[in-house]
């Protein structure tokens, strides 16, 4: 979905461009120039032409494999930089939005069309549900908290810690009582980062438990949930450890960033000092394969010692 | 943990001097508690630098392993430090004491009397490194946009390394050196290198055991050397200062910004005016005179570069063999603490592309004719043929995860049915990952050792140190040929 806005908002500023045509002589020049990095951008740019004719019917299934260059190349705006390998070091080391040039004291249509993209998708990824395929292929079911609806989720967080009678009900009927490990998976403030990262950490993290030799628990889908939630899920099921992948708070880096967070025997009254974190797991952060492995070391840390947050000694 | 200290040694034994140095490097979590755990080495210290002692020979060709024994252990107590506090470091016979014969047994020999994990190593190439890092011209070039080359002139060879944005390069060893000339305080020459003969006909110069030399012609002779050196390192004449060059030679010109010069020669530069044949040969051999008439080159400002002065100068090998030749893996890795430290691995380098990574028939492919290359280069053997580098992994899914250890881990115990450990280094943050997939697999035969953000290449050997507070590995990799390379 991403790659197709990146395609709109070229397919715009090229509009622009030609509209704006001959009255900027410069243009081109730069772009002879840097002739190598262009080109390597117009190769990943193919595909999209293709998807986008179908873009409308294909748009949700799009969003279950996501871009395949997702680390989309990175090239400056300026002109005629005067040193152009600084440049391209600065830009690697960082996913901010620097180089970008200006125009007159503002930035550049693009710039601001990106900007606008990428705040649209954090939006999207706080009013978008997790795909029922994702939650399916790992035998996810799903309870709800009392968050009622997304709007009344951003405004009242204390309801998304409680889960509702129903599925306090479906819990208790479904799931082993008294796991060692539990697993929980919840939407929190971005669906798009449980679609983008879930198949990635998840297994890994199976695998981790397997070669600690842990045991785990039902794993299950918590929709409108807050971190907190963990402490109610574990009252009712009372696992010795439990983590809670959720979706982090999108920003315009990105949008499918998720979080791990991790503690010893769950119950309501936790401080937050008695949680781990691993954040900002996905493509460009921290790498999902690795976070899922390590997040196994860190809950076969928590059992031997005891203890979660600030206790652990990792 | 968030901070930890190591110790770390260095000895380097060269064609004339001897000299030890121990320094501290501090170990610092850089990542935010909410990360994967990274560490880097955040501070190095020199806590001690022993005295410039003159190398103990047995006649031309041998050294003195009682004599440097006994060196090290009186500077050891000096500097009041026990081996068992050495975690890191490296021993080094440089220049052409590393040619004599008895070299390997030597370096082997003081690298176990000098703590656990000291590498034992003679490569013209680290060396030239190691002092180029020791004189500052890595972290130099870190400052600039050009190249920074610094030489480390020495009693029998000159070691250049050229660095660019932080990263060494290339390499290129010179036989230049203070002792390839030795004379008597009267000026008669005792000794000539038998490596400069041929460069000395093709310049038509005359120089001759036994020979009274006058100044002038003493002079010539290091001037020439010198300007050969200089030429050759700036690009401008290859063909007769190549006749000067060890091993292999630059591939392409590099143009040069700046120059910086080490070594005993370096310090002599800035010593006192060589007016006359006894101010030359006041160490028995004309490295003074080559020290000045280098200075003039600078000061006369002839070649287009820009020459700094080094941080070191006789102790930059040595301060970069203590101080620089340690690293340290990634701190999300897979590792068996009981199999460490680990020593002198050769480099096995699997380059993947991305189309290979898509197609699991190209991947299975790739694996093969790389493992069957390391079953020809090396012998088979129960501990560790070779440690697996794997790099061009951009993004590792799971799925690809899963591919990538099955091709990995069933080829290998085909391959190598009687190798008890598997030793694979990823470029990129994954080792943990893989290491856990890949141990899924094999169920401990082999062992998985698997650590990740190092780099190494084709060619390079690299150690693997006991895991401090758990799971920092330090690691040295020994860097052995640049022009090698692909």
């Amino acid at each position: 979905m991403e790659q197709q806005l990146d395609f709109l908002v070229d397919k715009v500023v090229a509009e622009l461009q030609k509209k704006l045509g001959e009255a900027t002589e410069q243009a081109p020049s730069p772009k002879a120039e840097t002739g190598g990095l262009i080109q390597l951008r117009s190769e990943p740019k193919a595909e999209p032409v293709a998807s986008a004719t179908t873009a409308p019917t294909q748009a949700p299934v799009a969003n279950e494999q996501p871009a395949p260059s997702a680390e989309p190349e990175r090239t400056t705006h300026v002109p005629n930089p005067k040193y152009k390998e600084g440049l391209d070091e600065l830009l690697s080391s960082t996913p901010a939005r620097i180089g970008v040039w200006r125009t007159g004291v503002r930035p550049l249509t693009k710039t601001m069309l990106e900007l606008r993209r990428d705040h649209a998708a954090a939006v999207d990824a706080v009013y978008g549900e997790v795909s029922q395929a994702v939650l399916d292929q790992y035998s996810l079911f799903t309870v709800e908290t009392q968050y009622d609806n997304t709007e009344n989720y951003l405004k009242r967080p204390d309801m998304g810690r409680v889960l509702t009678e129903e599925g306090v009900r479906l819990l208790q009927e479904r799931c082993q009582k008294k796991p060692q490990v539990q697993i929980v998976v919840s939407d929190g403030l971005s669906a798009a980062a449980v679609d983008a990262n879930l198949k990635d950490v998840l297994p890994s993290l199976m695998d981790s438990l397997k070669s600690y030799g842990l045991t785990c628990g039902t794993p299950f889908f918590i929709q409108g949930g807050r971190v907190a939630s963990m402490d109610h899920v574990g009252e009712i099921l009372e696992p010795e450890v439990l983590v809670l992948l959720i979706g982090e708070r999108p920003g315009l880096v990105t949008a499918h960033s998720m979080s791990a967070y991790m503690c010893y025997r769950p119950r309501k009254g936790m401080v937050e000092s008695e949680r781990t974190v691993i954040s900002n797991i996905h493509r460009q952060g921290t790498s999902p394969v690795e976070a899922g492995a390590h997040i196994g070391t860190i809950l076969s840390k928590m059992l031997e010692q005891k203890a979660s947050g600030v206790k652990l000694v990792l | 943990m968030d901070e930890q200290w190591i110790q770390s040694v260095g000895i380097d034994v060269g064609t004339s001097t001897t000299k030890m140095i121990v320094s501290r490097l501090r170990l610092g979590r850089m990542s935010s508690t909410f990360s994967l755990p990274r560490y880097q080495i955040v501070e190095r210290q020199l806590l001690y630098a022993s005295e410039v002692h003159s190398t103990p020979l047995i006649g031309f060709d041998e050294i003195d392993a009682d004599g440097i024994g006994s060196i090290l252990a009186a500077e050891y107590n000096k500097a009041q430090i026990s081996l068992s506090q050495i975690k890191s470091g490296a021993v080094i016979i440089t220049g052409e004491t590393a040619s004599k014969k008895n070299a390997q047994h030597i370096v082997h020999l003081l690298a176990e009397r000098s703590g656990d994990f000291v590498v034992a190593t003679a490569g013209a190439d680290l060396e030239g490194v190691l002092a180029g890092k020791g004189a500052g011209a890595e972290k130099r070039s870190q400052a600039i946009q050009g190249v920074i080359v610094n030489v480390d002139i020495g009693g029998g060879t000159a070691n250049a390394a050229y660095f660019q944005r932080g990263r060494a390069i290339a390499t290129v060893t010179f036989h230049v050196g203070g002792r390839l000339i030795r004379l008597s305080p009267q000026g008669v020459v005792q000794y000539v290198s038998p490596n400069i003969q041929q460069w000395l006909s093709a310049k038509g110069l005359r120089i001759q055991v036994g020979q009274e030399i006058g100044f002038a012609q003493l002079t010539e002779v290091a001037e020439q050397l010198g300007r050969s050196m200089l030429d050759y390192l700036t690009g401008k004449e290859r063909q007769v200062s190549g006749l000067l060059v060890l091993g292999p030679h630059l591939r392409d010109s590099i143009p040069v910004a700046e120059l910086t010069v080490s070594g005993g020669v370096g310090l002599l530069m800035s010593g006192p005016p060589v007016q006359n044949v006894s101010d030359a040969s006041r160490y028995g051999d004309f490295g003074p005179l080559l020290g000045y008439v280098l200075q003039q080159e600078r000061e006369k400002g002839t070649y287009p570069v820009q020459w700094l002065d080094p941080d070191q100068t006789v102790r930059a090998t040595v301060i970069g063999a203590g101080m620089q030749s340690t690293e340290i893996s990634g701190s999300t890795v897979h590792i068996k603490p009981e199999l460490l430290p680990i020593k002198n691995i050769p480099i096995l380098k699997l380059e993947l592309t991305e189309e290979q990574l898509a197609d699991a028939t190209r991947l299975r492919q790739e694996v093969a004719s790389i493992y069957q290359l390391g079953e020809r280069l090396f012998e088979k053997t129960t501990g560790i043929p070779f440690a697996l580098a794997i790099s061009g992994i951009g993004y590792c899914s799971y799925a690809l995860l899963q591919t990538l250890s099955q091709e990995l881990s069933e080829q290998y115990r085909a391959s190598f049915p009687e190798s008890q450990t598997m030793v694979v280094i990823c470029e990129t943050d994954m080792a943990k990952a893989l290491g856990q997939a890949l141990a899924l697999r094999c169920k401990g035969a082999p062992e998985i050792i698997c650590i990740d953000q190092v780099r190494v290449e084709y060619g390079d050997y690299i150690d693997l140190g006991e895991p401090i507070s758990g799971t920092i590995i330090p690691v040295v990799v020994k860097t052995l040929a640049f022009d090698e390379r692909p």
